[in-house]
């Protein structure tokens, strides 16, 4: 069963048309030119229960849009959603008490008082019974490590601790789902890794479904055994990250290293003379070529036979440069 | 009507914690306090010494006589010190928070967003101002040896509840704004220039056209002026009635313009 | 003079010559006004302020005169006085004390201090600029002020009018000094807003700004033209304008305003110096 179904989803913004020049500017006051941007553009997709998902995208490319038509922040231009059961837009308390959205670039805790203060609001707002709050507080304490920090002024603390404090205290209200958006942005590795961890491990008890966006392929592929990616506001790929590798890389790498005194020919043994091979990095101990997928057993063979090869690999290129090339080929099509 | 009860029971719970929360500002910012104090008094100096003035080339102003005005000072103070309490503060915090995006938190929070976003932020140093205000009062009452029926003290009560219902009610508009203009935070600075100035006389002795201004376009001396009246002169059940009227229109028109302005900021209406 | 950040202390004289501080005040003239258009709106809500207490005091000053004269004013004598208070108030004001406080607090200052220049500049530029841009709607405000409330102008003579000029520009320099010296204290004061209370307070009595120095008792009068408030303020502008100082009293006026300049000239150098030595040790 899915906890959220969306279906035609779109959502298109009336913004003014700006123009340089005095002439323009005196125009506008008369007559305001506007034009509409298809931020979301008729997306479908359904998550289940427990499911992490990843939502990948260029700046501008409708994820935070979603995301927020998703949390009952905007509504949508046409279109139906669900999540668990509610119509996110109607805002409903019953809603807004099983959700949560946390934003890695805004915080929501008090800037001047001490963390725990802040929880105590949300316990207020959230109507969450003491026991269940006590009980909570200890496993996300413990689980975040938060015991030091809860006395402190937020003001006081560092991001990465202000993070932690953040994502907690969203989730106090033990929310069935959450939504982050971009929630390591800014943090050092060690404290992205543990906001991961931690992401998968409340997944992991509470059953919760969780949509992330994020520009770290790290957070997704640590995360999400599945992700969504939308681009100019349309879907564009749905299904688990080796996929998307394999839909979208038409490349592979080889790298081959040299043996230790061996002469290497100018011409690297013919490999110049094909137009479909690129080298990308070259030395005297070794080199890096990119072929397209097909071609790549028969140019490992022709270097095999044709260089002294001391060790060759053949991979796939960098998750980040494939989904790199998915949008750039998208802007050129 | 058990749902409408629980409904009250959990937005009063709500606004306790902030109210809290509040408090707990107040314990990390002690030199506010003192600072608040300092202001307090230097601007109750400022308009004793300024009034002394003004009575030493007259006897009456409109009607008003020396300890009439102090006592309209006193609530000036009053009104001064529960506005700054929650209401100025929370507007403010209001304006930022949707220039800076974080109203989104609010709107995601299950409780009512007006509520949440009127009583978010607490600055308790303004209770100074409270209590200068009814130290005037009390010093000025007991100097003329005047008492005062419960009949006035009740009268003073709502006339300051509706005046200070119609100014929220003002300033929740004027930060409402902000949906649409995100770089507006000056305007409060208008609000407060007019309050710090013409909330300090009666409105009564305004010409009528700014009289008008004073009580409807911006209301600022409807909520000291009347229940200065309440004490020093008396206030009728007509005129009470009508700031209830008032208060009840304003109050109205309010709510209804923050709904107007969260459906244009989720789309609904787009 | 040097600290050891070798900041600019106390030096207020250029250090290449007068042709280099000329395209320097031209330079940053240009872009603080360019700044105040940027932010006219800003510019425009405080013009609007700025007519609430004149007119509010007009109003009041109004009831008190009634049909007779109190202090040598009669209500449309009131009125004139509190339009040209309008007028000199935005020539002269400062606003230097909480951009101050603000800088520092923020360590927004340690740019400006480490620039060949002596940070008032700036200031001074800055201040020129908010106010040229002011006066396109403060002059219009207090002409109708006049024209709402019926102002008396027969008391203008041009004579009077240029005299007065001059006197508004001592004012204008004394009053800088003064304020740009007072904000310095928050180099050791975190919470400066008391400390401002008081000062807008002190003006606004011996300045003039509640009320013409006439109506305050003999006394409290003879002391407050023996402070710098009134030299700075409406208070002697006023007495120029109208007449009212004419011949010794004019020179006198004049000469006053010119000693507490060299005056505040000689603290704000001493407290400034001070200040920077403060800041670089504390460092921020």
């Amino acid at each position: 069963m899915s906890t959220i179904t969306v279906r035609d989803l779109r959502k298109t913004y009336v913004v003014p048309v700006r123009e340089g020049g005095v002439k323009a500017a005196l125009g506008a006051l008369v007559r305001r030119r506007t034009r509409e941007v298809e931020a979301v553009q008729r997306i479908s997709f359904d998550i289940a229960e427990g499911e992490v998902v990843g939502f990948l995208g260029p700046n501008g490319a409708g994820k935070t849009t979603t995301l927020k038509m998703l949390a009952g922040l905007l509504h949508p231009t046409s279109g139906e959603a669900s999540v668990g059961g509610h119509v996110p837009w109607r805002r409903d308390h019953g809603y807004l008490r099983s959700m949560a959205l946390i934003m890695g670039q805004r915080n929501q805790l008090q800037w001047d008082i001490p963390v725990i203060d802040s929880y105590r609001l949300n316990r207020a707002v959230y109507r969450i019974a003491d026991a269940d709050f006590s009980s909570r507080l200890d496993e996300l304490t413990d689980l975040l490590d938060l015991g030091s920090l809860l006395d402190k002024p937020v003001r006081n603390l560092s991001l990465g601790e202000r993070m932690k404090c953040e994502v907690a205290g969203s989730l106090l209200h033990q929310p069935m789902t959450v939504f982050l958006d971009e929630p390591t942005i800014g943090l050092d590795v060690a404290m992205q890794r543990r906001i991961r961890s931690f992401i998968a491990e409340y997944n992991r008890r509470t059953g919760a479904s969780v949509m992330l966006t994020s520009h770290y392929m790290g957070d997704v592929e640590a995360l999400c055994q599945r992700v969504i990616v939308i681009h100019h506001g349309r879907l564009l790929h749905d299904g688990d990250l080796a996929g998307l590798v394999r839909t979208f890389s038409a490349t592979k790498t080889i790298t081959v290293e040299f043996d230790a005194d061996a002469d290497v020919a100018a011409d690297l043994g013919g490999l110049r003379d094909h137009d479909d091979v690129t080298i990308t990095d070259q030395s005297a101990h070794g080199l890096t070529v990119e072929v397209p997928k097909d071609r790549a057993p028969q140019v490992a063979a022709r270097m095999l036979s044709t260089l002294p090869v001391a060790d060759l690999t053949v991979e796939e290129p960098p998750i980040e440069g494939v989904i790199e090339r998915v949008f750039t080929s998208q802007d050129e099509a | 009507m058990k749902g409408v009860v629980n409904a009250v029971r959990h937005h009063l719970a709500v606004v306790g914690s902030y109210l809290r929360v509040g408090l707990l500002n107040f314990v990390q910012y002690r030199t506010d306090f003192a600072v608040a104090v300092a202001n307090a008094l230097v601007g109750l100096v400022t308009q004793v010494i300024g009034l002394a003035v003004i009575f030493g080339q007259t006897t009456q102003l409109n009607g008003w006589d020396h300890s009439g005005l102090l006592v309209l000072v006193g609530v000036f103070f009053i009104c001064s010190g529960l506005l700054g309490l929650v209401i100025r503060p929370s507007m403010q915090t209001l304006m930022e928070a949707i220039r800076l995006g974080t109203f989104d938190f609010t709107l995601t929070k299950p409780a009512d967003s007006q509520v949440l976003a009127s009583v978010q932020t607490v600055a308790p140093q303004a209770a100074t101002d409270l209590l200068v205000g009814v130290g005037v009062i009390a010093w000025t009452l007991v100097s003329d040896g005047q008492g005062l029926h419960p009949w006035q003290v009740g009268a003073f009560l709502v006339a300051l509840a509706c005046g200070l219902a119609i100014i929220y009610s003002f300033l929740l508009m004027l930060s409402t704004f902000s949906f649409w203009f995100v770089k507006l935070d000056n305007i409060l600075v208008v609000f407060e220039g007019l309050f710090q100035s013409a909330g300090r006389w009666p409105v009564s002795i305004f010409p009528p056209w700014l009289r008008l201004v004073l009580t409807f376009v911006v209301p600022v001396s409807f909520a000291v002026t009347v229940p200065a009246q309440a004490i020093v002169l008396g206030v009728d059940g007509a005129t009470l009635a009508a700031a209830v009227g008032v208060a009840v229109l304003f109050l109205t028109g309010s709510r209804l313009f923050w709904r107007h302005a969260l459906r244009h900021y989720t789309g609904a209406s787009a | 003079m040097s600290t050891g950040l070798g900041l600019p202390a106390g030096r207020l004289a250029p250090r290449g010559g007068w042709s280099f501080f000329w395209q320097m005040y031209r330079g940053q003239f240009a872009t603080a006004l360019a700044t105040q258009v940027a932010y006219r709106g800003a510019t425009l809500i405080w013009v609007f302020t700025s007519i609430v207490h004149p007119l509010v005091s007009i109003v009041v000053w109004r009831s008190v005169a009634g049909g007779g004269r109190v202090a040598g004013y009669d209500a449309s004598g009131f009125v004139t006085y509190f339009a040209l208070e309008m007028v000199v108030n935005h020539v002269t004001f400062v606003w230097i004390m909480w951009e101050m406080e603000w800088r520092i607090r923020t360590g927004a200052y340690s740019p400006l201090l480490v620039r060949p220049v002596h940070p008032i500049h700036t200031d001074i530029c800055q201040n020129l600029a908010y106010k040229l841009l002011g006066l396109v709607g403060i002059l219009p405000a207090a002409v109708l002020l006049v024209l709402l409330f019926g102002g008396d102008l027969s008391v203008f003579t041009t004579g009077s009018v240029l005299a007065g000029l001059l006197a508004t520009a001592l004012a204008m320099v004394l009053r800088f000094m003064v304020e740009w010296t007072l904000s310095l204290a928050a180099f050791w004061v975190t919470k400066v807003s008391a400390i401002n209370s008081v000062y807008f307070s002190l003006i606004a009595f011996l300045g003039g700004g509640f009320a013409p120095l006439a109506v305050l008792p003999g006394a409290a009068q003879t002391l407050a033209w023996w402070t710098p408030f009134p030299w700075g303020n409406i208070a002697w502008v006023n007495q120029v304008v109208t007449g009212r100082a004419v011949g010794v009293d004019l020179v006198r006026g004049y000469l006053a305003q010119l000693a507490w300049i060299a005056v505040a000239l000689v603290v704000l150098k001493l407290v400034w110096a001070r200040a920077v030595r403060t800041y670089s040790a504390v460092g921020s």
